[in-house]
């Protein structure tokens, strides 16, 4: 393990303490315990059988958006592992859970590792008022797209461009808690957390650009970088840490997100999010992976059309920077923006969704220059149908981007990639 | 001894009424399509109410992090089980006046129960998986139905009397969710048409 590696399990370490901490300090009734029975347990996972067209996947090194490889214009066909994921639920007292999901990830490069690992307190509520808190590793709620334990994806193999992101870069070390209320037939949710070991978020967005897959950053884990431009790439090294507090002490610099949610009496629900990790650019650790201080805003609209339908829209925009600030700017500044409109129909035992993605990336540094910017779009239609603990998925995804150059490589500029996948999902 | 004899006849005749006949009940909602779940009491003018008998076995199962079913009536007096039948627990409460009452965590195959002894609408919840709603209907009235999928409610032998009827949905746009319509002696079927709400979307914070 390398030093980053190392620093991140002293974090983690120092988290799990606390979470130990707090459970140690909450009375727990016998009859509510509930470690290791079988309903703490479940499974799920998937198999894959995919026939992809275009450039070298990310996973493989290169500036591919999608998690498998085509062969240029001849499509490249590869049965894969998807994902297997343990997921363990143990209950310490009617209002205290804990949630941990360790996941073996296949394809193009197997590894296994800790998903998520985070403590819920839930207590009672009034017949207007909830407060709920949890802590630990986990996904800030952004997706409007993953649900459940395993944060698996509900209507398609593939999520959107921001979802892909928050799954591979947005998962801190966070402490939240959320109020609710109603307000007539209003209904009010507001969130606020602090979180660590997020200070990297935006190194994967900047020099691969956004991507479109589901391979999650298990904890403590590397994700590969493709090229880098020639002024940076002996800055920084071939590969980033998603969970990693970079810089002097744990918690030296704690981020902050924030989430609102209102409800109106139609079946319409409005999400807004706030993210800042508070990273310092010109921090540095010993495998010269750099902080990168990121901020975000999203916003986030459900819609329950009636008769099966839904639409959801997510849109994102952020900036990211990183490096020295010298008299021509700072080495990084990318200001990165991402929206995708969802459409769906769910009939018995299956349904059909639609998606169309939209997404770019406006570097201004002044060693990532506007050559690495991209703009890029993607199309996705995919069905399911259930049969009982299986279910059968089949996704066509389209993604086209462009960049002016592609470091280090005879790319052309223009990139696109055609997938046609199948996939049985299993859930005991 | 004759008088007595006719004593009993008249209140025999009063009790129960000469020609009590089917009733039928179509809800529609405002596009004319059937409404499932509406609950339909029929009560009769200068008849004296009859109470439903708290009989049966009355249940409302957790499957698939949902109430099964979604709307259930029952006679004030009866006991309701809560059977679930997930893989995970589930903390079923309720704040309605009509009953409070809160069932902490009890797991697959376990169940409790509650009676409830007031009529009223009880809306029921799980504190853990907030997506989680129904309703339970306490009603005091032997005429009391629920219309199925084709948005009928049937009665199978109601007073020759004028009568008032009320509807209630969870989502009928109106106070306390239900209107009331008056229907004459001898009718024998009645249409309502509900102006419904969408049902709200769920919060999600199922951890």
């Amino acid at each position: 393990m390398n030093s980053s590696g190392k620093r991140s399990s002293a974090a983690a370490g120092r988290c799990f303490a606390a979470l130990s901490a707090l459970l140690a300090a909450t009375p727990c009734a016998a009859s509510d315990l509930d470690f290791l029975s079988a309903d703490t347990l479940s499974l799920t996972g998937n198999v894959r059988l995919s026939a992809t067209s275009g450039e070298e996947s990310w996973v493989d090194g290169g500036f591919g958006k999608l998690d498998t490889s085509g062969h240029g214009d001849r499509v490249r066909v590869i049965p894969e592992l998807g994902q297997v994921n343990l997921v363990w639920q143990p209950r310490f007292s009617w209002s205290l859970s804990a949630t941990v999901v360790g996941s073996l990830q296949g394809g193009e490069r197997t590894e296994a590792g800790l998903e998520q690992a985070f403590v819920s307190f839930k207590p009672m509520r009034s017949e207007r008022h909830r407060i709920s808190a949890r802590a630990g590793l986990m996904w800030p709620a952004v997706s409007l797209e993953h649900e459940g334990a395993d944060w698996h994806v509900r209507d398609t193999i593939t999520p959107s461009a921001i979802n892909s992101w928050i799954g591979e870069e947005v998962r801190p070390l966070a402490a939240e808690i959320t109020a609710s209320t109603s307000a007539g037939e209003h209904r009010l949710s507001a969130t606020a957390a602090i979180f660590v070991a997020n200070d990297t978020a935006g190194a994967l967005l900047t020099f691969r650009g956004w991507g479109l897959h589901d391979r999650t950053t298990l904890a403590f884990r590397r994700q590969p970088l493709p090229h880098l431009p020639e002024e940076i790439e002996y800055l920084q090294p071939r590969f980033t840490h998603p969970l990693l507090d970079v810089g002097p002490g744990f918690a030296h610099r704690p981020g902050y997100y924030a989430k609102l949610i209102w409800q109106p009496p139609v079946p319409v629900r409005i999400e807004l999010f706030r993210y800042d990790n508070r990273a310092d650019p010109e921090a540095v650790n010993n495998d010269l992976e750099w902080g990168w201080h990121t901020q975000f805003n999203h916003l986030g609209i459900a819609a329950d059309l009636g008769g099966g339908n839904q639409l959801k829209l997510q849109a994102l925009t952020g900036r990211t920077r990183m490096g020295i600030t010298e008299d021509n700017g700072i080495w990084v500044d990318n200001r990165f923006h991402a929206a995708f409109a969802l459409a769906s129909h769910s009939f018995t035992n299956g349904g059909v969704a639609a998606r169309v993605d939209a997404f770019d990336t406006r570097q201004h540094g002044s060693l990532v220059t506007a050559e690495a910017s991209e703009t890029g779009w993607a199309a996705t239609v995919a069905g399911h149908r259930d049969f009982g603990p299986v279910t059968a998925f089949l996704e066509l995804l389209h993604v086209s981007s462009k960049r002016a150059k592609h470091p280090d490589t005879d790319l052309a500029p223009r990139q696109r990639q055609t997938r046609l996948q199948g996939e049985l999902r299993f859930h005991w | 001894m004759l008088r007595l004899i006719i004593v009993i006849l008249l209140v025999a005749v009063h009790a129960v009424p000469a020609a009590a006949a089917p009733l039928s009940v179509r809800v529609v909602d405002a596009h004319g399509r059937p409404v499932g779940d509406a609950v339909v009491t029929l009560r009769p003018v200068g008849v004296a109410m009859r109470g439903p008998a708290p009989s049966g076995n009355y249940s409302v199962s957790q499957k698939d992090l949902q109430f099964h079913p979604f709307v259930l009536v029952v006679p004030v007096g009866a006991n309701v089980s809560f059977p679930n039948r997930d893989a995970t627990k589930h903390h079923v409460y309720s704040f309605s006046p009509a009953k409070r009452f809160e069932l902490k965590l009890f797991a697959r195959d376990q169940s409790r129960s509650v009676r409830f002894d007031k009529p009223g609408v009880v809306a029921l919840g799980c504190n853990i998986h907030d997506a989680m709603t129904a309703f339970i209907v306490v009603t005091d009235s032997a005429w009391t139905a629920r219309t199925d999928g084709q948005g009928v409610a049937q009665f199978a032998n109601v007073p020759n009397a004028s009568a008032q009827l009320i509807v209630w949905h969870p989502y009928l746009r109106a106070p306390a969710n239900s209107l009331g319509k008056r229907i004459a002696a001898g009718q024998r079927s009645e249409s309502i048409v509900l102006n419904l709400r969408p049902p709200p979307m769920a919060m999600n914070n199922d951890y």
